[in-house]
């Protein structure tokens, strides 16, 4: 079977980096072709290298059995080389049809043909049944629908190979089994799919074969049907790997956080959450399951301070903060692992020792007066590098010049700083790879047997199940449904996480 | 030599490299109106550097520049644009000279005090209405400002013509305010300067708000490194929504930024109003806010930059002078050749922090042993 | 009732769309630049390069002519030295702004800083001043044939600059280009999302040195407007900031060609009032800035409103190191 697409001993080099060493990767036309392998292994570097965004240092590319200089997308494009992208490549004030068309659009003489654009995507979604409305824009579609659009517009390009990056990650389990039969029906009409991924059920529920990336290199290509989970993960990490963490029986305590019919506003005037109330106890952890956009990030924000509850009441430790701004509820000893911790969580620019203190820097301890003591700062984040084991040259090493697990680690070893009583966890292993998400995650399991109560917020149901005592399930701004640990699977929370089912009674 | 003297180093000379390329554009406008680069250059140099009076011209005229610079980069720290510190330096000005003519019988030190308090609170309240327009409604404060310069221009005409114009004048082309009594006048430099041996004319302005330009940086730049205040700041510049998570307020620290970067404002004109004229008159010098951002931003925003970079264009204007009279060369090509720093250096400090930042991070990687950690990174994830 | 009727007397409309021109094209310059996703602060300097360069031309061009030449050659060849000036002085932002990547707001202040010592300099150069040219003839005015014989009509339907319409004809073309062409679309696309559109092989860089030098071409022809027709000559510093109330007329128009034009009116007419004097017991200088405080209003009063393009001012780095 003479490959579609070969790589061989492809290199790239990023500024003290190799992020692809001598990779080679053939793909048989009309294959489902999974790319596996951690954070960091290097996938998406070699699969925007093949869609023409990087340029390898060193290897070739044969297409079709074609030496081929890939110097841009462009290029790719007329190759017949599409990509699905993991954060969509899309213009939310723009239409559907404008979205597909964009970059090779019909057209007379520089004269847009938007009459022909919608005819051409009404055909395609027929022939795929891709449902999704030409003339939405794409600011009002719901992930799965956004991400119809961005394969539409592969196909629209005449596409015969489709790159898949991390399709899965945003999607519920009814959207990725969607995703799953469409894969299946563009295989049948003789496409060949790249999918990569690290999470191994699909993988091996999808893949015709499986190959598998570490730290730049490839470790070597399987058949799905031949291939153990086990196995994979093995050749993932080159360890045999943990998969579990184990959990310490705790009994709950006191209620530290609570929530009566929090009500909190939207980016567009419109109430993102709507009527939630809910309570942890410290020793316990309540997770947050839903689809990304259904009021979670705007609960986080207004958990902390950051977004003003428009009705209900917020309370820590039995005292009222509805309204007390970001600096009160800290102080009440609210700690805040935030969503995007390049956005909220770190200054980037700023040195170690900065960002450990970001927040606590009006302390006593750290200063005289006005100015800041130095010498004690330095004393404080010594000892946070040191107990979190947070990998850095010095104290004066800018944050932006750490690996993405060190810069998490930076965020959690500052907002464990002084024994909080709440900590708010929103998707705390997002981006990282497998050692320093086992090791967040230890890290929220001990803050639970020390007696914290934990909110924790994460898109990634294995991650919620695994680690929160209790799970409430959120659909456009509401709690839906409620479970303690251990008496619902995915597939359920997954129905309500979607709208399919509600709850009679919520609690 | 050592990663971190190599980088130091760097930053030194990227100002002097991006001078140079200026000077290099102007020879060639020099060249283009057919005189000699090197002898037009020689003339500057001779002119403004080997004479005391030079001397005391150029550090005369540095004084409002290193207010309007640190006016300027006062607001730059918080990430916010004052460019109207040239409205707001004309407003304070007036300010000043008003508590001087009308405020009579008081003693030195409680009048100039006043008179000088007066300028920075014009400035702070010309700055407060853009800044405020800003955090509560949203308008641009770059459009604003600069709307607010020319309002200033109309306000201080007014004031200056048909309400506080010297009686004694009208009838006389001249558009002044009554002089000022000795006790709003600052004390000149000259005095001391003789007595420790430096021989500068008897007729130099130069006056104690030079000493004053240098402290007030010295403390900016203290409290803005060390104290806790100082380091709000810089996480507010650096990255708003996380100082905002931490429980800073933005607003807070772009509202004291901005009114005293106003306050700064208005000590622009002190040392020409209140050491030189004694009086407000209508040609009272303009253009030295916008002078003040060039010196901001060679000065990178840095306090104590401040004080060479204003160095450099009180030089730069008293080179044109030289010029213009030794060489018959326009003077304008001086100010070309501001300009020309101005784009050269914003260019050669955005390469430098793009290259800066690399380097942190190969050393970073290879003080902890292979370059795995920072894949994530290149990754996109 | 003496106030009402100085308020919108004929004389003064007419006024106010003169005084329309210039700000309206600089700000359908404005358009095209933000839409793109560059901030060009720099179109007030971009203004006075068009006032020097369209009076200068203008001027060598009527010497050069013998007297019964073509009159409207001389202002013709004005105007489009004053596109090229601005086309070639905003060149100078793109190039900090798209390919340096340097703040789009220092750049453009600092073009701000540069034109004002350029023109002088080239002033000296050329007519041995520094701050005015000789003055110049524009083009012969239209009048429209009906109206200029009804008195009442006559301030507005006579003495009409050429120019106007060519202004108004460009509002619908801005919008015609923007909605309807391969190119509007791309250019709003890189101002929305560079990094998408540059993943589907749209050239982001290119797109958005377009939009920069057509913002500079608008504002030299809006410069090369207020020197050749409204000034009949160059003079330091008449510009009076209209490139910073395009800016703001831009963004009161919510970033479209047809909303600038009403914007730009709006300001249009403020300019054309404290030109007047209007017996209000106000004193004149402030009417003189009328138009600045109008324009500080209009911005604390309406722009949250308005929704800028996403990627606006935001420099756009294609591999992140």
């Amino acid at each position: 079977m003479a490959s579609v697409v070969e790589l061989s001993g492809i290199t790239k080099r990023f500024p003290g980096v190799v992020a692809n060493d001598r990779i080679s990767l053939a793909i048989a036309p009309g294959e489902i072709h999974a790319l596996v392998g951690e954070n960091g292994a290097g996938k998406s570097t070699l699969m925007k290298i093949l869609y023409g965004l990087y340029q390898p240092d060193e290897g070739s590319i044969a297409i079709r059995g074609r030496q081929i200089d890939l110097d841009s997308p462009r290029t790719a494009i007329g190759l017949g080389i599409g990509m699905v992208h993991q954060h969509f490549m899309l213009i939310p004030r723009f239409t559907v049809a404008e979205n597909v068309i964009l970059g090779s659009e019909p057209a007379r003489a520089g004269r847009l043909d938007l009459a022909r654009a919608r005819r051409r995507v009404v055909e395609l979604v027929d022939q795929y049944g891709l449902a999704v409305d030409p003339d939405a824009e794409v600011s009002v579609l719901s992930v799965g629908e956004q991400q119809r659009v961005e394969i539409i517009k592969v196909l629209y390009r005449g596409a015969e190979v489709l790159i898949l990056d991390e399709p899965t990650a945003v999607l519920t389990p009814q959207e990725v089994d969607d995703l799953f039969a469409n894969l299946r029906r563009l295989r049948g009409e003789g496409k060949t799919i790249v999918f990569i991924s690290h999470i191994l059920e699909e993988v091996l529920a999808i893949a015709d074969r499986i190959t598998v990336l570490r730290a730049g290199h490839t470790v070597g290509t399987l058949r799905a049907a031949e291939a153990t989970k086990a196995q994979i993960a093995e050749m993932m990490v080159g360890r045999p790997v943990l998969m579990e963490l184990p959990v310490a029986d705790v009994t709950p305590g006191e209620v530290q956080l609570q929530v009566e019919d929090a009500v909190v506003m939207g980016g567009r005037g419109r109430p993102a959450v709507r009527g939630v109330s809910f309570a942890v106890r410290s020793g316990e952890i309540y997770g947050i399951a839903g689809v990304e956009g259904n009021g979670q990030a705007e609960l986080v924000e207004a958990l902390v301070g950051l977004r003003p509850l428009a009705s209900g009441h917020l309370r820590v430790a039995a005292q009222d903060v509805t309204g007390a701004g970001v600096r009160g509820i800290r102080l009440l000893g609210v700690a805040h692992i935030p969503e995007d911790r390049h956005r909220r969580g770190l200054v980037l620019p700023m040195e170690v020792w900065e960002n450990l203190i970001l927040g606590h820097h009006a302390r006593a301890e750290f200063g005289r007066g006005a100015f800041l003591d130095r010498a004690s700062i330095a004393r404080f984040a010594e000892d946070r590098v040191s107990r979190f084991d947070v990998r850095t040259p010095s104290l004066r090493t800018p944050v932006l010049a750490l690996s993405g697990g060190n810069q998490q680690k930076v965020v959690v070893a500052r907002e464990f700083g002084f024994t909080p009583r709440v900590l708010v966890a929103a998707q705390p292993t997002r981006g990282l790879d497998i050692g320093a998400t086992e090791f967040v995650r230890r890290q929220i399991l001990e803050a639970r047997a020390e007696g914290m109560a934990v909110l924790l917020v994460s898109a990634m149901l294995d991650e919620i199940l695994s680690l929160a005592d209790r799970v409430g399930v959120i659909h456009a701004g509401r709690i839906v449904a409620e479970f303690a640990r251990g008496t619902s699977s995915p597939r359920e929370i997954g129905l309500y996480m979607t709208g399919t089912r509600r709850a009679e009674t919520p609690a | 030599m050592s990663a971190g003297l190599r980088l130091s180093l760097l930053q030194v000379f990227t100002p002097l490299l991006a001078i140079l390329f200026a000077a290099l554009v102007a020879a060639g406008i020099i060249l283009a109106i057919g005189e000699s680069p090197l002898q037009v250059y020689a003339i500057m140099a001779r002119f403004s550097l080997t004479r005391i009076d030079s001397l005391a011209v150029i550090f005369l005229r540095a004084t409002p520049l290193i207010f309007a610079g640190l006016a300027v980069a006062l607001a730059f720290r918080a990430n916010v644009w004052n460019i109207g510190v040239e409205g707001q330096y004309y407003v304070g000005a007036f300010a000043a000279a008003w508590v001087g003519f009308s405020v009579t019988g008081l003693p030195a030190v409680i009048h100039l005090p006043l008179a000088v308090l007066a300028g920075m609170a014009a400035g702070a309240l010309w700055a407060f209405v853009p800044i405020v327009l800003k955090l509560r409604r949203g308008a641009h404060e770059v459009i604003t400002t600069i709307m607010m310069n020319h309002i200033a221009g109309a306000v201080v005409l007014y004031l200056l013509a048909d309400v506080f114009r010297d009686p004694t004048q009208i009838g006389t082309p001249r558009v002044r305010t009554p002089l000022f009594p000795d006790s709003a006048r600052v004390p000149l430099l000259g005095p001391m300067l003789r007595w420790i041996g430096v021989d500068i004319p008897a007729h130099s302005a130069l006056n104690w708000f030079l000493v004053l330009g240098v402290v007030v940086c010295a403390v900016a730049a203290y409290v803005l490194a060390r104290s806790r205040f100082g380091y709000e700041v810089r996480a507010v510049a650096l990255n708003p929504s996380a100082a905002e998570a931490a429980g800073i307020s933005l607003d807070r620290i772009r509202f004291i930024m901005f009114t005293t970067s106003g306050a700064v404002a208005g000590l622009v004109g002190l040392s020409d109003i209140l050491g030189f004229f004694g009086y407000f008159d209508i040609d009272f010098p303009k253009g030295l806010g916008f002078v003040g951002i060039s010196v901001a931003l060679l000065a990178r925003n840095n306090p104590l930059g401040i004080i060479p970079a204003a160095l450099l264009f009180g030089f730069l204007e008293r080179g044109a002078q030289g010029v213009q009279v030794f060489a018959g060369v326009p003077r304008e090509v001086i100010t070309i050749l501001q300009a020309v720093i101005i784009l050269t250096i914003v260019v050669a400090y955005e390469l430098l922090t793009r290259y800066v930042r690399v380097q942190r991070k190969r050393e970073a990687e290879r003080a902890l042993g292979g370059p795995a950690v920072a894949i994530a990174t290149a990754d996109g994830g | 009732m003496d106030l009402l009727i100085s308020l919108v007397n004929v004389a003064l409309l007419a006024s106010a769309v003169r005084l329309t021109v210039p700000i309206l094209l600089t700000a359908l310059g404005a358009v095209y630049t933000e839409r793109g996703g560059v901030f060009n602060i720099g179109l007030e300097g971009t203004m006075i390069m068009g006032t020097f360069f369209g009076a200068a031309v203008t001027h060598v061009v009527t010497q050069a002519l013998p007297a019964p030449a073509v009159p409207a050659l001389a202002p013709v060849a004005g105007m489009l030295a004053a596109m090229a000036a601005g086309v070639l002085f905003s060149l100078i932002h793109a190039v900090m702004s798209v390919t340096f990547r340097v703040d789009q707001l220092i750049s453009g202040v600092a073009l701000n800083l540069l034109a004002v010592g350029l023109a002088r300099f080239l002033n000296i150069l050329f007519f041995g001043v520094a701050t005015q040219s000789p003055s110049i003839r524009g083009f012969a005015p239209l009048s429209v044939p009906v109206m200029r014989d009804i008195p009442a009509l006559a301030p507005v339907a006579t003495g009409i600059s050429p120019m106007i319409p060519v202004a108004l004809a460009l509002v619908a073309l801005g919008h015609w280009v923007l909605v309807r062409t391969v190119f509007g679309l791309r250019l709003r696309s890189v101002g929305e999302n560079p990094h998408a559109a540059d993943t589907l092989g749209v050239n982001v860089v290119l797109l958005r040195y377009i939009g920069v030098l057509i913002s500079g071409a608008m504002a030299g022809l809006a410069g090369g407007y207020l020197a050749i027709e409204q000034g009949r000559g160059y003079l330091e510093g008449m510009t009076q900031g209209r490139g910073f109330i395009a800016l703001a007329a831009m963004i009161f128009g919510n970033w479209w060609p047809v909303g600038a034009l009403g914007a730009s009116a709006l300001f249009g007419y403020f300019d054309a009032l404290s030109l007047r004097v209007v017996h209000t017991g106000v004193p004149y200088q402030f009417i003189t800035v009328l138009p600045h405080i109008a324009t500080i209003l209009v911005l604390a009063g309406f722009v949250r409103r308005a929704t800028p393009p996403a990627a606006d001012g935001i420099p756009y780095t294609k591999e992140e190191g």
